[in-house]
């Protein structure tokens, strides 16, 4: 593979030099197919024709064993459109994401924030703070269970110092939502830190001295320097924040399985439901299509915002 | 998923005995290890959901068939959770690499018996001239459609009454509960135990939706006169008796002498044990653990009763896939034919808290010293003939635990009213049928 | 420096830095909410089920039970899985990089037409969810010309080659290197290959290596692909290996599944010890430079 790269790279630079601007079919076109061609390939065989798969099938009636796949026409997305449970879905989707993606992103800034200033330790501290993010969201889900538990658990012996009796976090529909919240922006909150902390080092000093000498305050600052500052920041982790909590499913899947009550089923875990417990292929696969639209549009939505609004320095 | 809680070894000095008799007095473990030819061996791969403790417990059953005879060698592979199995199991099928046997939950068999993916075994049992009367009917008879077999079962309990000894005792309840579930409920609020105004331990205890509710519900339902449905769907359980017994659910909270577990995915198991409730109902299986852990005189009785007694069997068991060669499918039924024999029921139940699955198992004298030494775990056995399936709401509409179990959850836990709940349920429930009613006629079955 | 928080530097020492202060304070109180849960599993994995389930619950396990470390690891062939573990990540995240590495130089730095729409169609990539590739691909890998890459490597590892969100990552990074070096570069004869090896690698050194990490760790981390994929014990991973002790069918004991857990975070948390300096300024860097 290597070997036959370096060919075509050899190959591909001479036409190169000579063609200016006007691009032909040359073995530069050679050389970028070979470069994005596997890449493109495997997407093709392990995601796209899965979700081509998926859009036929929510046509139809499938319980993944059949031999037959009965044509429904637009029936699985009617259903949805008028089920209540699905409606619950969607607004549970739209508070887990906003909750997660704004908990991770403000925490993220403030403690960034923080751990910009000239404390001691504060190297240690942003070690810590980003360790969750390297674990397992199934595995650490676990521990979660044990400390929300409301009877044993450390959440509950710390409520109780200040005299709070613990709600009963997994099984109430009231606080189950929150729960999860929690355990969500804990474990992205140290990624988002690393990278805010990084823009705003990346922050030219003399833009503060330029603002502080024109009289500005410390909050006229952050409004008119750091954040215009961080916006390729906000917009990366915007970005993948979002698309990652849209697709968050082991922590969910490990704590509540969508319950109490539907309380904490999303759009993810309604695909897993509607697919793999009650085997019914063409209405997951109706779900999995809605979301896959939801994630496609959000994204082009905040490219085409950032195209205008995003400031590179 | 009748199964929710834990099991792990029963009194390990009795298991060993157990194995000792078994090795000495059955013929079948006599025979001698060496392998003649391997040429006329027949592999089959076993696809189960035991690991951990029970796995080993597996791998034993699964050893010493193999060091029975040389015609069948069985490789047993763990395949995550019962969920999990299933949902490999239909991969499979897609993929045409399926295993030979596979153990299913109650839940899930009949879907691959729809699809008619399961061997029917009604053959191998009349060559291998199987008694089946001696297993257990109620479990025996729910792998029977149209009078053929296609589910033995194998791994197999029931829910339980679970009780406090010390607490019942306080409250004057020397005898343990009462008979029926509307004396329990006029006796429960003595065994309500406050400091001040907070409840320190209820009277019972009730799962959540993850924890299967609606499995430990079907025998509440039945004694109130009630059913989830009757075997060819007809949904009942927004029916006067049902929602009489949601009602009791929904007045067990509201009078504030029960409430809803804490521990989502255990069940009531670890509340009871920890002395959070003087009783609660969990499955026969929740017994080992129930007692290493609790710090009182631990009592089990039968279910209570109201207009009737009602009980439900729940766990697994195994099937042959129809995929398979036929000569493999007959290695299979051998298979199963060993792990459900009364020497091996014994051992298993013995180890891992199962019910034995044979009558002659249960009477025979391991069992029954056993039975001695617990004798907890011989309320269990005795309820067993009194058990019966479940209705076909919950074991054969897909996803029907997780439906009921959410409609209970909305008297449980949100109050609802329970003729708007369970209206609620047959709805869902009745949509959800129809494709299996409709597969059910293609069939013919 | 953005000096909003706290910390005025203290100058000509001016009675108590409460600024200060209150910025260790928080710093404090973060490091503690944060880690809490760190160590509630450390300290867990030493407690018996008795102790586990008692309240008022311990911080510290009374008597640590070091057996839940021994009883965890018999509980299930963990050696194997850590193997396996490695060769997945090993070879997955390996398999990534040179396609994000290669898919990010190419649509920066050669030309054809409608790269755009490439680069869009590549994104769409992070948009399809695992739980609707499962079926499809399974049916895929079992008849890969005539074979079944079921229970393989291969099969665990190839549905997870693609990368859209290192390649994403990249293309930003590569976007901003100086392009008068790398225009220089080429002028002086230097072909693709050497280009992107010895200049343009090193030069995004830091996000080729945030890339690298976040792949890695993903990779150890991957679940309900290899529990589905996979159907003999031989070649399962440790986060399959957890369910071994985490199945409802069993009896949990929490110890043990604590124990478990610090089997599967254990590796990334030691690597990230070792090399935080490098992980952070590259996730820094990589971020930032993009």
């Amino acid at each position: 593979m290597a070997i036959s790269v370096a060919h075509h790279a050899q190959v591909a630079y001479k036409p190169q030099t000579r063609t200016a601007r006007r691009w032909r079919p040359s073995g530069e076109a050679l050389l970028f197919l070979l470069f994005v061609g596997p890449n493109l390939f495997f997407f093709a065989v392990f995601s796209f024709w899965p979700i081509i798969y998926s859009a036929w099938l929510s046509f139809h009636r499938w319980d993944m064993i059949a031999p037959i796949k009965q044509y429904v026409g637009l029936d699985q997305y009617r259903y949805l459109l008028h089920d209540d449970v699905f409606h619950k879905v969607l607004a549970n989707t739209a508070v887990y994401t906003v909750g997660a993606v704004g908990g991770t992103l403000i925490l993220g800034l403030l403690v960034a924030l923080l751990l910009n200033q000239p404390l001691r330790g504060r190297d240690g501290a942003r070690a810590v703070i980003f360790a969750p993010s390297l674990l397992s969201g199934a595995a650490i889900s676990v521990v979660w269970i044990y400390m929300f538990d409301p009877r044993f658990g450390i959440i509950a012996r710390l409520l109780d110092l200040v005299h709070l009796s613990s709600p009963s976090w997994l099984t109430d529909p009231a606080w189950a939502m929150p729960a999860v919240l929690i355990v969500s922006i804990w474990k992205d909150l140290g990624f988002a830190t690393v990278i805010f902390l990084a823009g705003l080092q990346a922050i030219p000093r003399d833009l503060y001295e330029a603002a502080k000498v024109d009289g500005a305050g410390v909050l006229w600052r952050f409004r008119s320097v750091t954040l215009p500052m961080l916006s390729p920041i906000v917009f990366f982790l915007g970005v993948t924040t979002i698309l990652n909590t849209f697709q968050s499913f082991d922590i969910i899947q490990v704590m509540t399985k969508g319950g109490p009550v539907d309380a904490t089923n999303t759009l993810i875990y309604y695909v897993y439901q509607q697919g793999f417990i009650a085997f019914n292929a063409g209405r997951s696969s109706a779900a999995s299509l809605t979301l896959f639209v939801l994630m496609l549009g959000i994204t082009l939505l905040q490219v085409r915002y950032a195209e205008r609004r995003v400031h590179y320095g | 998923m009748g199964m929710q809680t834990n099991r792990r070894t029963l009194l390990k000095g009795a298991a060993a005995a157990a194995t000792v008799a078994l090795t000495k007095r059955s013929p079948v473990f006599a025979a001698p290890a060496v392998v003649q030819s391997t040429g006329s061996t027949v592999e089959i791969t076993y696809w189960g959901s035991w690991a951990g403790d029970l796995g080993k417990a597996e791998q034993e059953v699964v050893k010493r068939f193999n060091e029975s005879q040389q015609d069948v060698k069985v490789d047993y592979q763990y395949q995550g959770s019962y969920e999990e199995t299933a949902q490999k199991l239909t991969a499979a099928l897609a993929a045409r690499q399926t295993p030979d046997v596979s153990a299913l939950s109650d839940v899930w068999w009949f879907k691959f018996y729809l699809n008619q993916v399961l061997a029917p075994l009604n053959d191998f049992i009349a060559a291998d001239k199987l008694d089946t009367s001696d297993y257990v009917d109620s479990l025996w008879n729910e792998g029977v459609r149209k009078d053929v077999q296609y589910w033995i079962p194998f791994a197999r309990s029931t829910p339980l009454f679970y009780y406090n000894k010390d607490a019942f005792r306080e409250a004057g309840l020397e005898e343990g509960p009462p008979k029926t579930w509307s004396e329990f409920a006029k006796v429960a609020p003595e065994l309500v135990k406050k400091e001040g105004d907070k409840v320190t331990r209820t009277a019972f205890t009730h799962a959540t939706g993850a924890g299967y509710v609606a499995w430990l519900f079907q025998g509440v339902d039945w004694a109130f006169g009630g059913a989830y449905s009757d075997p060819d769907f007809k949904i009942l359980i927004n029916e006067p008796k049902s929602v009489a017994a949601g009602e009791f659910y929904r007045k067990s909270v509201q009078d504030g002498w029960a409430n809803i577990t804490q521990d989502p995915d255990n069940g009531p198991d670890s509340d009871f044990f920890n002395g959070l409730t003087a009783s609660t109902m969990a499955s026969t299986g929740g017994l080992v653990t129930i007692l290493a852990n609790a710090k009182f005189d631990v009592g089990t009785h039968f279910l209570l009763e109201e207009e009737t007694f009602g009980c439900c069997t729940g766990g697994a068991g195994l099937s042959v896939l129809a995929t398979s060669p036929k000569e493999k499918q007959e290695a299979a039924f051998k298979y199963i034919a060993f792990a459900t024999s009364p020497e091996i029921t014994t051992f298993w139940s013995q180890n891992t808290g199962y019910m034995p699955v044979r009558k002659s198992a249960i009477d025979s004298k391991e069992m029954q010293d056993f039975f001695a030494k617990n004798p907890n775990y011989k309320t269990a056995v005795d309820q067993l003939p009194k058990t019966r399936q479940q209705d076909s709401a919950r074991v054969w509409i897909p996803n029907g635990d997780q439906i009921i179990g959410k409609g209970l959850e909305q008297i449980l836990v949100n109050n609802q009213d329970p003729q708007t709940a369970f209206d609620n349920v047959a709805r869902t429930l009745t949509e959800e049928a129809q494709p299996v009613i409709e597969a059910l006629k293609a069939i013919g079955g | 420096m953005a000096d909003l928080v706290a910390a005025r530097p203290a100058g000509g020492g001016r009675g108590i830095p409460w600024g200060r202060i209150a910025g260790y304070a928080a710093m404090v109180l973060a490091v503690i909410v944060v880690g809490t849960p760190l160590f509630w599993m450390l300290s867990g994995s030493l407690k018996t089920t008795q102790e586990v389930f008692s309240y008022p619950p311990t911080w510290f396990p009374s008597h640590p039970r070091w057996e839940n470390y021994v009883d965890a690891w018999h509980a299930a062939p963990f050696g194997r899985f850590y193997i396996n573990s490695l060769i997945i990540m090993t070879v997955g995240t390996a398999i990534k990089m040179v396609n994000a590495v290669c898919t990010a130089y190419a649509l920066v730095f050669l030309r054809f037409p409608a790269k755009n729409l490439i680069f869009i169609i590549i994104l769409a990539g992070l948009m399809v969810p695992e739980q609707v590739t499962i079926l499809p691909n399974y049916i895929t890998l079992s008849d890969v010309f005539g074979q079944s890459w079921i229970n393989t490597y291969q099969g665990i590892i190839l549905p997870g080659a693609a990368i859209a969100f290192g390649t994403f990552l990249l293309r930003q990074t590569f976007l901003g290197l100086p392009r008068e070096v790398i225009e220089a570069a080429r002028l002086d004869g230097c072909n693709h290959l050497r280009l992107l090896w010895d200049m343009v690698i090193p030069m995004a050194r830091s996000s080729v290596i945030t890339v690298m990490l976040l792949v890695a760790v993903a990779k150890w981390n991957e679940y309900l692909w290899p529990l589905i994929i996979t159907t003999t014990e031989e070649m399962r991973p440790l986060t399959v290996g957890l369910t071994y002790l985490v199945n409802r069918e069993s009896n949990t004991q929490w110890g043990q599944v604590m124990a478990a857990t610090v089997f599967v975070i254990v590796p990334l948390l030691v690597v990230f010890a070792f090399a935080q300096r490098l992980i952070i300024e590259g996730v820094t860097a990589g971020a930032t430079k993009g």
